[in-house]
Formats: C-alpha cells, sequence, structure tokens
C-alpha cells in the first residue's frame, strides 16, 4: 500500500496513535479523473442491464483512489513531511463513464 | 502541488492527433509523388468506417438488449439475493472468527500499545438491473419506499464493508478504527440518461498492536 511504498505514515484519523505531532504543514492534495477504454464501457453496460456489481468500475474507481493518494504523498512530501492526517476522499460523477477522485489531509510532521 | 501527467490514451484524441498529421501534410508534394489517394478521399473514408461501425453497433444493441432485459427480468431478483446472502455469510466467519467486528467509528485510541498505523480502503460498485431500475420508476409514480434500490445499495454498503475487513486482515492489521462510509453516483458510459449505478467506497485507519 502507500504508505509503505512512500514510507510515509497516511491515516484518517485527527492524531496517530503513539506518536506526537511536532509541525504542520497545511492542507495536501491530489486529485485524478481517469477513465476505461470503450471496450470495458461497453461491457459494463451490458453487465448494468442485468445488474449487479460492475466489476470493471470498481477496478477503475480503485485505480484512480491510488493514483490520487500517491500525488497527494508526494506534494506532502515536497514539503517535507513525513506523515499525513485526517485524510478524506470525494468522489464526483463528472462525466458517464468516468471518475474524479480527490483526496486530501493535513501534512504533518511526527516524531 | 502534485504533478501531473498528461499522457495520450483516449481513443478520440488519438483519432484527432492522426487528422490532424493528416491535414498537416503538404497535397503539394502529396501530388507531385503521384499519391494515389489525396486528403478529401481519406476524410471519407474514415467517416464511412465510422458509420459503418455505428450501424454495427445500433444492430447489435437492438438484438443484444431485449434478450439483457428478459434476462435481467428472469434472473436479477434471485442473483441479488444470492449475492446478499454470500456477503452475510463472509461477514459472519470474519466476525465469528475474531469475536467481534473488527471495523469501528471510533476516532482515536482508548488503547495505548498501539505499533503502527496506515490507511485501508475498499469499494463496490453496484447497479440495479434494468429490469429494477423500470420497477423502481413505477414505484416512484405511486410514492413510499422504492425497496429494489435500497436493497441494492445496501448490498453494495455491505459488500464494501466486507471487503474493508478482509483487505484490512491481509494487510495485517488488528483492527480499523475511524471508518466513514461515502456512497458516490457512478453512471456507466454505455448507459443513456441518469445515473444507472452507485459507488459504495468504505475506508479508515487500520491499527496493530503489540
Amino acid at each position: 500500500m502507500v504508505q509503505d511504498v512512500e514510507g510515509i505514515i497516511v491515516v484518517n484519523t485527527e492524531t496517530i496513535p503513539g506518536k506526537l505531532i511536532t509541525e504542520s504543514f497545511g492542507v495536501v492534495s491530489g486529485s485524478t479523473v481517469r477513465a476505461k477504454h470503450i471496450g470495458r464501457d461497453i461491457t459494463q453496460g451490458f453487465k448494468n442491464i442485468i445488474g449487479g456489481e460492475l466489476h470493471k468500475y470498481t477496478e477503475l474507481l480503485e485505480e484512480s483512489r491510488t493514483e490520487a493518494l500517491s500525488r497527494m504523498v508526494s506534494d506532502a512530501i515536497a514539503r517535507g513531511a513525513n506523515a499525513v492526517v485526517n485524510v478524506r476522499f470525494a468522489t464526483s460523477a463528472i462525466t458517464p463513464g468516468a471518475a474524479e477522485l480527490f483526496a486530501y489531509g493535513t501534512a504533518v510532521k511526527i516524531e | 502541488m502534485p504533478t501531473h501527467n498528461f499522457q495520450i490514451r483516449n481513443p478520440v484524441t488519438i483519432l484527432l492527433t492522426i487528422f490532424i498529421i493528416v491535414l498537416s501534410l503538404d497535397p503539394v508534394s502529396a501530388q507531385s509523388s503521384n499519391a494515389s489517394v489525396n486528403i478529401g478521399e481519406l476524410i471519407g473514408i474514415l467517416l464511412l468506417i465510422f458509420g459503418v461501425l455505428g450501424v454495427i453497433w445500433g444492430l447489435i444493441w437492438m438484438f443484444a438488449y431485449p434478450i439483457f432485459l428478459l434476462y435481467a427480468l428472469i434472473f436479477s431478483g434471485k442473483n441479488l439475493d444470492n449475492m446478499i446472502l454470500k456477503t452475510v455469510e463472509r461477514e459472519r466467519a470474519i466476525i465469528s472468527k475474531f469475536g467481534k467486528d473488527i471495523l469501528s467509528n471510533i476516532d482515536g485510541g482508548f488503547r495505548k500499545d498501539v505499533i503502527s498505523s496506515g490507511i485501508v480502503w475498499a469499494g463496490a460498485v453496484y447497479g440495479p438491473s434494468h429490469w429494477h431500475q423500470l420497477l423502481g420508476k413505477l414505484y416512484n409514480w405511486f410514492g413510499g419506499s422504492i425497496d429494489i434500490f435500497q436493497k441494492v445499495i445496501s448490498a453494495g454498503r455491505a459488500e464494501s464493508m466486507q471487503r474493508l475487513r478482509e483487505i484490512a486482515i491481509e494487510e495485517g492489521w488488528d483492527e480499523v478504527i475511524n471508518v466513514r462510509i461515502d456512497t458516490s453516483p457512478m453512471a456507466p458510459a454505455a448507459g443513456r440518461k441518469g445515473i444507472k449505478a452507485v459507488e459504495v467506497f468504505a475506508y479508515g485507519t487500520g491499527i496493530k498492536y503489540s
């Protein structure tokens, strides 16, 4: 996951259990808009008629969330932070078949 | 701010690029080298290919849609019930294994022996079948509760929470605190108008005890 790759701690709580926050660097954010290619859109359109889970769109949202989160983390690293706390996600439906993902949090330095 | 990479992966962008490259070719040199195809013919061929593809797609859709709708009419209710049953079974298995639900909504630690923490998330995109959407529209005229849509969304919610539990266990967390559940519309591109599916997304902070 992200925190293993980048070596920085990402949590959605206000504090990190067992750690002391010493400095805040403000809000960091990362966003992305992604879509699947037209073949996948067609198969998912057919899947939608018969109902149930749309696996490829689940996959799409997972990919875009990872991307948004890693952009947020690189923003935090650029500011010299070593943790991001209180992370929130926001999604918006900008156009059919695409997803806009937005991740934001507060970059902090911990001891 | 984070860096953004712009890549040409959209088919429309690629086609437009090809179109611009074709237009930017010098017609005079093409004529002097006795090229058999000029730009007007190329555009005509491209438009023809698009037209033929559009007609084929329309025909496939015309024949396939009633078959899929019939399938949805017969099986979609049963499939939904099966999905809910499977999710509930997995949920029960995990709860009975750990003795409690590992997800909780509280923020922060009541235990001081936390050694590491990190974010975990899971999502699921669920959509009602077109037959259910038709029924939902019918129910909408009469008002009251539209139980079919409620069922689909709660199935998605249960599924995404169950995935959050499974992912947290897979990554080695003992417990997940501060769980938030988010719902957002996700419209499939092939769908016509309106929102046809919903994405349920659950996230929280995984913590590990020493």
